[in-house]
C-alpha cells in the first residue's frame, strides 16, 4: 500500500502543486463556495452572484475543507491539498472495495490502477469535481464496512459505514444516491451470494441489517444535510434543463466521444470485453458486472436510450460524465484481476504494456486540460475586481459577457453583486431559469435560449441595479447598443469594454425570502464538517482481523476458477 | 453453451443494440448536437433532401452541405457559406439557425420547388429569412440547387462627408459613470397611450428631444393600480431609437406581460436622457416605403447607406398613425445583412393584423451599429 500512495505522490503531487486544476471548469466555482466560508462559516447566503443565493443548494463538506485549510495555504493551495487528499483516499478506497471482489494482489493492481485512472484525472484536471472526487473515495472505503455489517452484524462495522457514508452525502449528495445503486446494491447482492463456512445470511438477518443501516444512514443525511433538503423542497430543480454535451450520442457526434469517452476510459476500453466475459463467467462477480454495466450504459450520455429511460428528466439536469467516473471505478476490480493473470502469464512483459498503457491513459486525461482548456483564452479579471471595488462601483451589480468559468475567480475577488453566477441549481431569479440558458456570460452558447435569458435581464436591469456589463466578446456589443447601454471604460488594454446603463438604482437586496434562517446557518456550518471529523474518529476504532480474512477466503474459490479459466 | 457465456453474449448483444437504437433515433438532448437526425439519412425526398441541407447548414458543415448541392459548379464553397453567414460582419455572421421549416410548392417526377424557412437566432432576437431551392432528381436521391445570392459589389469612389457632430469632454478616466454632473438634455414624451393586446398591456409613445445636445435616452413605464400602488415598471429596452440628435423624434413601446387593463388606475411614465457625443453620420436614407394592406399588412421599403462607411446592424423602428394622428401601433425589423455604402437593403416590418386597418400614415427611422463604435 505504501508502494501505491507513493505512487500518488509521484504522480499528482506535482500536478497539484503546479494549480493544474484551476484551468478546470468547475475549480474556481469550489473556491468561490469555499471563499464564502472563510468569512461566512455560519451563513450560507451568499449575496454575490444571483443577486442572492443559498449555498444550501450545494453540499458543503469539501468546500468547508478548503476554507478551513485556507486559513494556513490560501484559497487556491487548499483547494489542492483537499483534492490530493481525495486521490489517497480513492486509492485506498479502490483497494478496499476491490477486496471484496477479488485478491489481495488484484486489489492492490486495482489501486495501483485509480492513480492512473483516466476519469479520475479528467474530473480533476478537465473538469474540476471536488465533490463528486472526494465524495466516491470515502463511499468506496465505507462500502466495505456495509459488507462486514450485513455479512456478520458488526456493529464496529455499522457505525463506521454509516458515519462514512453519512460523510460522502455531505461532499457530494448525487454521489450517495447513485452509489447506492451502483456500488451498494452489488455490494449487497454479494452479501446473499458469498458463504461464511458453507452458510449464507440468513434472510431475516439480511433484510434486518439492510433496513437498519437504511434507516440510520438515511435519517443521519436527512438531519446532516436539513438545509439542503429544505432549499430543494422549497426551491426544486423546476428550470428549463440547459444542454451540455455529456448528453449527446458519441458516435453522431465524435468530438464529444472523444472528450466524454475515450479520454476517461483510456485503455481502459481494452479491458471491457474481459469485463463482459469474465463478469459473467463468475458468479459472485456478476453483480459487479450489472453495476458497472449500467452505470456504463449511462455513462455514454445520449448514445443509447438508457439513460434517458432511467434518470427521466433527471438526465436533463444532471452530466453524465459522472456516471462514466462511477463505471471506471466500477470496474477497477475487474482490471485488477485482468492485469494480475497477465502478469502470471507474460511476466515482464505484461508490467511493461500495462505500465505503457496506464500512463498513456493517466497523460491524455491530465494533458486534455491543455488541450481542450475550459476557457479558450487565458486572461486575468484582477483588473476588473478593482475597477469593481473602487469608487462605489460595487453599489450596483454588474455581469460579464465572454468571460467563461472566470467569473468565478472574479467573485472571489471582488466586492461587488452579480445577477450571474456558475451554479444553475442555486439560481431562482426568473430572468434566469425560464429559458434553459446557462450562465449569462455564456449566453451566446446556449443560443437562442442563452440569448433570451440575457435580454430579459438587461430589461430588467433597473429592478437589480445592473448598471455594468464587462465585455470580452464583442459580439454582445449590438444588443448593448441597441439596448441602451454605453460603452464607458475599457481595460486590460482595451481587450475587456465596460459598459453602463444611465439612471439605474443602486442594487438592493432581493431573494432575501430564500435566506435561510440562523439555525439553519448553525446546522450548515457544524454538522456537514462534523460528519467528517467523526468519520476520521470512528476510523481509528482498532478492527478486528477477521471478518477481512474471511472475504479473502470466500474470494479464494472464485481465484482458482478464474485461474482454471486462464489458463 | 454455459450460463455465464449466454449471459456474456446477452449482455454484449444488448450494448449493442441500445447503442444502436440510441444512434439511429437518438434521444432529443443527442439529437440537438447531431443536427436533428440519426446516422443514417434519407434523401428519397426532396423534403429529405432539403432537410438534411438544412442540418448541415445548421451544424456549420459547409464542406458536406456544399458538396451535396446539384449547382456546386456555378460558385465556390466560400462564396456558399458566405451568402449564409453574410459577406461583412453583420447580425447573420454570429447567428446560429435555431429551427427551420420545409414546405413543399411544387413536384413532380423528377423536379420539385421547396421552400425553407429559417429560423436564426441573433444577439438581438430571432431573424427569419426564407430560400426557395429547386431540386432535382439524381439516380435514386434528390439534390438541391442552392439560390445563391451573390454581393454586389460596390465600385471605387469618393464619398464627400458632410455631418452634424457633437463631442463631450469628460472629467476623465477617474470619472463617477454613475452620475453625470452636467444637466441632462431636456426630452419630453409627446404622445403615449396604453393598448390591451393579447399578450398583455403595451405603452405606445414618442419621445422628442427638445434641446440642442444629443441625448441618450429611455423611457421606463409604472403601472400604477386604482389605489396607486405599483402594479409592474419595465422600461422601452430595444423598442426604441436610444440616441437622438436635437429635435429628432423615437417611438417607444414598453410591455407588460399579463397585465389587463381594467387592473391600471393610471401610468407613470419616466423619461431619461444623458448627454452624449454623437454625430449624424452615418446617413440612411429610406426609399420607396410602402403600406400594404391586409392580410400580411406590412411597412415595406429600402434602406440605403449613404455614408462610405459600413453598417454592421440597422434597426428599423416603424410607427403608426390613424386618422388623428395617434400612434395606434409601434413594431420594428433588425437587418441581419450589413448596410453596404450606396447599396439598397430591403426592410419588412409586420403590423398586427388587427390593427391594419386603423393604420393610415406612418413614419420610420433607422438606429445603426457599426463595429468599433455604437451610434
Amino acid at each position: 500500500m505504501s508502494l501505491i500512495l507513493l505512487t500518488v505522490v509521484v504522480v499528482h503531487l506535482p500536478l497539484l502543486l503546479m494549480k493544474l486544476p484551476l484551468q478546470s471548469y468547475d475549480a474556481n466555482f469550489h473556491i468561490f463556495f469555499a471563499s464564502h466560508y472563510v468569512h461566512h462559516w455560519f451563513n450560507p447566503w451568499n449575496p454575490k452572484w444571483y443577486a442572492g443565493f443559498s449555498q444550501t443548494t450545494y453540499p458543503p463538506l469539501t468546500q468547508q475543507w478548503v476554507a478551513l485549510v485556507s486559513r494556513i495555504l490560501g484559497l487556491d493551495m487548499a483547494y489542492m491539498a483537499v483534492q490530493f487528499a481525495a486521490i489517497v483516499l480513492l486509492a485506498l478506497g479502490v483497494y478496499r472495495f476491490s477486496l471484496l471482489w477479488v485478491s489481495a494482489r488484484a486489489a492492490s493492481i486495482a489501486a495501483l490502477a485509480s492513480v492512473f485512472l483516466g476519469s479520475e484525472s479528467f474530473l480533476v484536471y478537465s473538469a474540476g469535481q471536488l465533490g463528486t472526487t472526494c465524495a466516491a473515495p470515502i463511499y468506496l472505503n465505507a462500502l466495505p464496512f456495509l459488507f462486514e455489517w450485513i455479512r456478520q452484524g458488526k456493529w464496529r462495522s455499522f457505525l463506521k459505514a454509516s458515519v462514512l457514508f453519512t460523510a460522502a452525502a455531505a461532499a457530494h449528495h448525487a454521489t450517495l444516491l447513485f452509489g447506492s445503486f451502483f456500488f451498494a446494491v452489488p455490494v449487497l447482492v454479494l452479501v446473499f451470494l458469498d458463504r461464511q463456512d458453507d452458510e449464507r445470511v440468513s434472510a431475516s438477518a439480511f433484510v434486518g441489517r439492510t433496513a437498519a443501516i437504511a434507516v440510520v444512514v438515511g435519517a443521519a443525511i436527512a438531519v446532516v444535510l436539513l438545509p439542503f433538503w429544505i432549499a430543494l423542497i422549497h426551491n426544486p430543480v423546476t428550470q428549463a434543463p440547459i444542454p451540455h454535451p455529456s448528453r449527446a450520442n458519441y458516435i453522431l457526434s465524435p468530438q464529444w466521444g472523444l472528450n466524454y469517452f475515450i479520454v476517461p476510459y483510456g485503455a481502459l476500453i481494452l479491458a471491457l470485453p474481459f469485463i463482459f466475459i469474465r463478469g459473467s463467467m463468475v458468479t459472485r462477480l456478476r453483480p459487479l458486472l450489472i453495476g458497472f454495466w449500467v452505470a456504463f450504459m449511462v455513462g455514454l450520455g445520449g448514445t443509447t436510450p438508457v439513460g434517458h429511460i432511467l434518470l427521466g428528466r433527471a438526465f436533463d439536469v444532471l452530466t453524465m460524465e459522472r456516471f462514466s467516473y462511477w463505471a471506471t471505478l466500477l470496474a477497477l476490480p475487474f482490471v485488477g484481476l485482468l492485469a494480475s493473470e497477465l502478469i502470471d502469464r507474460y511476466r515482464s512483459w505484461a508490467v511493461v504494456s500495462l505500465t505503457v498503457a496506464a500512463a498513456l491513459s493517466c497523460a491524455l486525461a491530465v494533458s486534455w486540460a491543455t488541450y481542450r482548456p475550459a476557457d479558450a483564452e487565458d486572461f486575468k479579471v484582477d483588473t476588473v475586481a478593482l475597477w469593481l471595488n473602487r469608487d462605489g462601483h460595487d453599489q450596483y451589480r454588474y455581469i460579464t459577457l465572454g468571460f467563461g468559468n472566470k467569473i468565478a475567480r472574479l467573485a472571489v475577488m471582488t466586492d461587488a453583486s452579480s445577477v450571474d453566477g456558475e451554479w444553475n441549481s442555486g439560481r431562482t431569479l426568473p430572468e434566469l431559469t425560464q429559458f434553459g440558458g446557462g450562465a449569462l456570460t455564456s449566453s451566446k452558447y446556449f443560443n437562442k435560449a442563452g440569448l433570451d435569458a440575457l435580454r430579459a435581464m438587461l430589461m430588467h436591469a433597473d429592478h437589480y441595479g445592473l448598471k455594468w456589463v464587462f465585455v470580452r466578446d464583442h459580439y454582445y456589443d449590438p444588443l448593448l447598443s441597441f439596448a441602451g447601454w454605453r460603452q464607458v471604460d475599457s481595460l486590460e488594454d482595451k481587450t475587456i469594454t465596460v459598459w453602463s446603463k444611465d439612471g439605474v438604482p443602486p442594487a438592493t437586496p432581493v431573494n432575501s425570502a430564500q435566506m435561510p434562517p440562523h439555525w439553519q446557518g448553525l446546522m450548515w456550518g457544524i454538522l456537514p464538517f462534523g460528519s467528517s471529523l467523526l468519520a476520521i474518529l470512528v476510523i481509528f476504532i482498532p478492527e478486528r482481523r477477521r471478518g477481512m480474512r474471511r472475504s479473502n477466503d470466500s474470494f479464494s474459490s472464485d481465484k482458482l476458477l478464474a485461474e482454471r479459466m486462464a489458463s | 453453451m454455459k450460463k455465464g457465456h449466454l449471459f456474456a453474449a446477452l449482455l454484449g448483444a444488448l450494448t449493442v443494440v441500445l447503442i444502436l437504437i440510441g444512434t439511429e433515433w437518438p434521444v432529443p438532448s443527442a439529437a440537438a448536437y447531431a443536427g436533428g437526425g440519426g446516422l443514417l439519412r434519407s434523401s428519397s425526398t426532396p423534403e429529405e433532401t432539403a432537410a438534411n441541407l438544412v442540418d448541415e447548414i445548421r451544424m456549420q458543415a459547409w464542406d458536406k452541405a456544399y458538396a451535396s448541392l446539384a449547382n456546386k459548379a456555378q460558385f465556390t464553397e466560400d462564396e456558399f457559406k458566405r451568402d449564409i453567414t453574410g459577406y461583412y460582419p453583420s447580425l447573420r455572421t454570429y447567428a446560429t439557425l435555431e429551427s427551420f421549416e420545409v414546405t413543399p410548392l411544387h413536384e413532380s417526377a423528377d423536379e420539385a420547388e421547396i421552400r425553407v424557412k429559417l429560423h436564426w437566432s441573433t444577439v438581438v432576437g430571432v431573424s427569419v429569412s426564407t430560400r426557395d431551392l429547386h431540386m432535382m432528381r439524381n439516380g435514386d436521391h434528390w439534390e438541391a440547387e442552392w439560390p445563391i445570392v451573390k454581393e454586389a459589389v460596390v465600385p471605387p469612389q469618393v464619398i464627400p462627408v458632410n455631418y452634424l457632430r457633437w463631442d463631450v469632454i469628460y472629467r476623465g478616466p477617474g470619472d463617477d459613470w454613475g452620475i453625470q454632473d452636467v444637466e441632462a438634455p431636456h426630452v419630453r414624451i409627446v404622445d403615449m397611450h396604453p393598448v390591451e393586446r393579447a399578450e398583455g398591456l403595451v405603452i405606445l409613445g414618442e419621445l422628442l428631444n427638445e434641446d440642442v445636445v444629443p441625448a441618450n435616452v429611455s423611457v421606463t413605464a409604472t403601472l400604477l393600480s386604482k389605489s396607486q400602488s405599483p402594479i409592474a415598471t419595465e422600461g422601452s429596452f430595444d423598442k426604441i431609437s436610444h440616441l437622438l440628435l436635437p429635435k429628432q423624434v423615437t417611438p417607444f413601446l414598453i410591455e407588460f406581460s399579463n397585465v389587463t387593463l381594467s387592473q391600471v388606475g393610471s401610468v407613470r411614465m419616466v423619461p431619461t436622457s444623458s448627454l452624449v457625443s454623437a454625430s449624424a453620420d452615418p446617413v440612411i436614407e429610406i426609399e420607396d416605403q410602402q403600406l400594404n394592406p391586409a392580410p400580411g399588412a406590412s411597412l415595406t421599403g429600402q434602406l440605403i447607406n449613404q455614408s462610405g462607411q459600413i453598417v454592421n446592424v440597422a434597426h428599423v423602428l416603424g410607427t403608426f398613425y390613424d386618422k388623428t394622428g395617434q400612434v395606434v401601433w409601434v413594431a420594428d425589423e433588425y437587418i441581419d445583412r450589413a448596410l453596404l455604402p450606396q447599396t439598397p437593403i430591403p426592410f419588412e416590418i409586420h403590423i398586427p393584423q388587427d390593427l391594419a386597418s386603423q393604420v393610415s400614415s406612418q413614419r420610420t427611422v433607422v438606429a445603426t451599429y457599426s463595429s468599433g463604435g455604437s451610434q
